[in-house]
């Protein structure tokens, strides 16, 4: 490693950022050679601050600097009612269409056996674990992972894993084009998804 | 409905081509591993969004190109429409009149093409998958959210297939995917059976007049063949099996299906487990077909396999022209040199009645029993055509 080349070091890391191929990554790795120095000195400290100053939130697994996070702490929210999300980009998508006020619980992916993610690869234990303690007052489980098959697995997963707690679970109806992503779904059909919800 | 202009651009061999083909036959001939196959499969594409042959989209594009595109002008009656596929590695993008499509419902129907090839012809000899593939065109053609299920069950399929695969499978997880599976194929079984109870009549008027034209049998008696034909759907989840579409079939209810392919998963796990596989769904059906009470696979000659599957393919277009209003663009894939010199001559004159569109390939262009003002004629060398 230490003697690669350090252009094609930038250019492999670089690569390996979702939807980043080896030409896009040949282009970026280019303009940050032609940037000034400074630039390159703020991009990998904004890098490492990510990873020193942002961890899980140990309630609802969102990533946040405090922990709790900030809506696991707010006092305005209803405790009652648990939304659960694959990832940190739904959730403030849900956020942005201002029409929850419960609180969330991120999931960090969908159940892919195929790709190794099993139960034990997603954050649905640290779930049953919040639901077990009767002190927080869960009457709701809404399950708002992706209309995808994958998705739809996670939710009937977890629907079968909360059966013993005496929550409703419900799946964010669709109303969301199918094998859409929720983070680039717009705010009314997003909204209106959250408002006609079913039991499953 | 017909095509009337093509564009192509980096589709496997083919660099770029312009075709404003004829209202009728349009002859492509060329040697072998010219672009042939790879045109038809342009218009099929073009008409389906999901390819003939390729497992991924990378596949399609040309190599050292990063998109292909497919870009046709489409008339029915009076309506014209402009449809356009974008090929990237990881996913397609279809514009219909200069408009985004978001869901393939709302695509479905711009062009519905019929594929005939050598491979088809092999499918009463093959093996179940060839006859599933040729069952799951036709039903994807009539119904526009079949594809949508057959994508997802495989998809479901996969993960469980996966589960089953690992060290300690979660029985949990396992339930959930027999359940997805049972949705899923519950639907999927039933509008095979429904399209099978449609297609069923118009098979076997098809067939008896392919047997009298033939010459082997007289009208009479081909009447009477005819009549002991029967088509069988073959589910080794579900009891009787096959059922027979040939009678008056009563369809079974989605939740019917829907607890008999759950129940045969669920008892099927353990065994699932041991292969690594599931083995029961509609993934592993099949159709049985049979006359004069003898299972056709087994006792019927090779010119008269084909011959049935003349029958089928042709009862194809039918139900889907009837289910259409329109007839739809006829892809034959090299079909005549399969095809000995009287099944040829049954062939063409099929073709010379059917109304629509048909674009014909073939290595010589003497197999094609065609002339006349109606048809036009290109030849495809690497990846290009000429009028010839
Ligand atoms: N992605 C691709 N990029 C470039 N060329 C490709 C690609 N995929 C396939 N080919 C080439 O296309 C050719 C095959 O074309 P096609 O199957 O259309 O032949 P054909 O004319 O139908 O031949 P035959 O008469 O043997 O059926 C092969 O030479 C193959 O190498
Ligand atoms: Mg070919
Ligand atoms: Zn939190």
């Amino acid at each position: 490693m230490a003697h690669q080349d350090p252009i094609a070091r930038l250019v492999s890391q670089l690569a390996r950022l979702p939807g980043i191929g080896e030409k896009t990554a040949n282009r970026l790795a280019f303009h940050i050679i032609k940037e000034p120095a400074a630039f390159a000195q703020e991009l990998s400290e904004a890098l490492l601050g990510v990873k020193e100053r942002i961890g899980l939130c140990t309630t609802c697994c969102n990533l946040t600097e405090t922990d709790p996070c900030w809506i696991c702490q707010s006092e305005k929210r209803d405790s009652s009612v648990i939304c659960v999300v694959e990832g940190t980009p739904d959730l403030m998508a849900i956020e942005r269409t201002g029409e929850f006020m419960g609180r969330y619980h991120v999931l960090h992916g969908v159940l892919r056996p195929l790709e190794g993610v099993g139960p034990d690869e997603i954050r649905v234990r640290e779930l049953v674990q919040r639901l077990s303690k009767p002190e927080q007052g869960v009457r709701e489980v809404i399950v708002a992972t992706n209309p995808n098959t994958d998705g739809e697995t996670t939710a009937l997963y977890i629907a079968r894993l909360l059966r013993p707690f005496e929550v409703k679970v419900t799946r964010i109806a669709s109303g969301i084009p199918i094998g859409g992503d929720l983070e680039y779904t717009d705010r009314v059909t997003l909204g209106r998804a959250l408002l006609g919800r079913r039991e499953i | 409905m017909q095509l009337d202009h093509l564009h192509i651009e980096h589709f496997r061999n083919l660099s770029r081509v312009e075709l404003t083909p004829g209202p009728r036959f349009n002859v492509l001939t060329g040697p072998n591993g010219q672009g042939k196959t790879n045109l038809l499969e342009a218009i099929y594409t073009l008409g389906s969004v999901k390819s003939l042959r390729a497992q991924r989209n990378a596949e399609l594009i040309q190599w050292e190109q990063e998109r292909a595109l497919i870009e046709g002008e489409i008339s029915r009656e009076a309506h014209r429409r402009q449809a356009r596929i974008e090929i990237g590695a990881t996913g397609k993008r279809v514009v219909l009149n200069g408009t985004l499509v978001r869901s393939i419902q709302d695509y479905f129907g711009t062009l519905s093409a019929v594929v005939f090839s050598p491979d088809d012809l092999g499918m009463l000899k093959g093996g179940p998958s060839e006859r599933r593939r040729f069952l799951d065109r036709a039903v994807f053609n009539t119904r526009a959210g079949y594809l949508a299920d057959v994508q997802a069950y495989e998809s479901v399929l996969r993960q469980r297939n996966a589960v089953l695969k690992s060290p300690s499978p979660s029985a949990g997880l396992l339930e959930v995917y027999d359940e997805q599976l049972a949705d899923y194929g519950a639907s999927i079984t039933q509008r095979r059976l429904e399209y099978l109870r449609d297609f069923f009549p118009i098979f076997r008027r098809a067939f008896r007049g392919i047997f009298t034209l033939e010459g082997e049998v007289e009208a009479s008696e081909s009447a009477q063949i005819a009549e002991t034909l029967a088509l069988g759907y073959g589910a080794s989840w579900w009891s009787p099996s096959p059922v027979s579409v040939s009678g008056e079939l009563e369809v079974p209810s989605l939740e019917a299906l829907r607890t008999g392919l759950g129940g045969a998963l669920r008892r099927g796990a353990r065994e699932d487990m041991r292969r690594g596989t599931t083995c029961s769904g509609p993934h592993r059906d099949d159709l049985h077909l049979a006359f004069l009470e003898r299972e056709v696979r087994s006792f019927a000659s090779q010119g008269q396999l084909r011959a049935i599957v003349l029958a089928m393919k042709i009862a194809e277009i039918q139900v889907l022209t009837e289910r259409l209003r329109f007839t739809p663009v006829l892809l034959l894939d090299d079909v005549s040199s399969e095809l000995d010199r009287d099944r040829n001559r049954l062939l063409f004159e099929l073709l010379k009645r059917h109304p629509g569109q048909v674009f014909i390939t073939t290595t010589h262009r003497d197999f094609i029993q065609l002339e006349g003002e109606d048809v036009r004629s290109w030849s495809v060398r690497q990846g290009a055509l000429e009028p010839r």
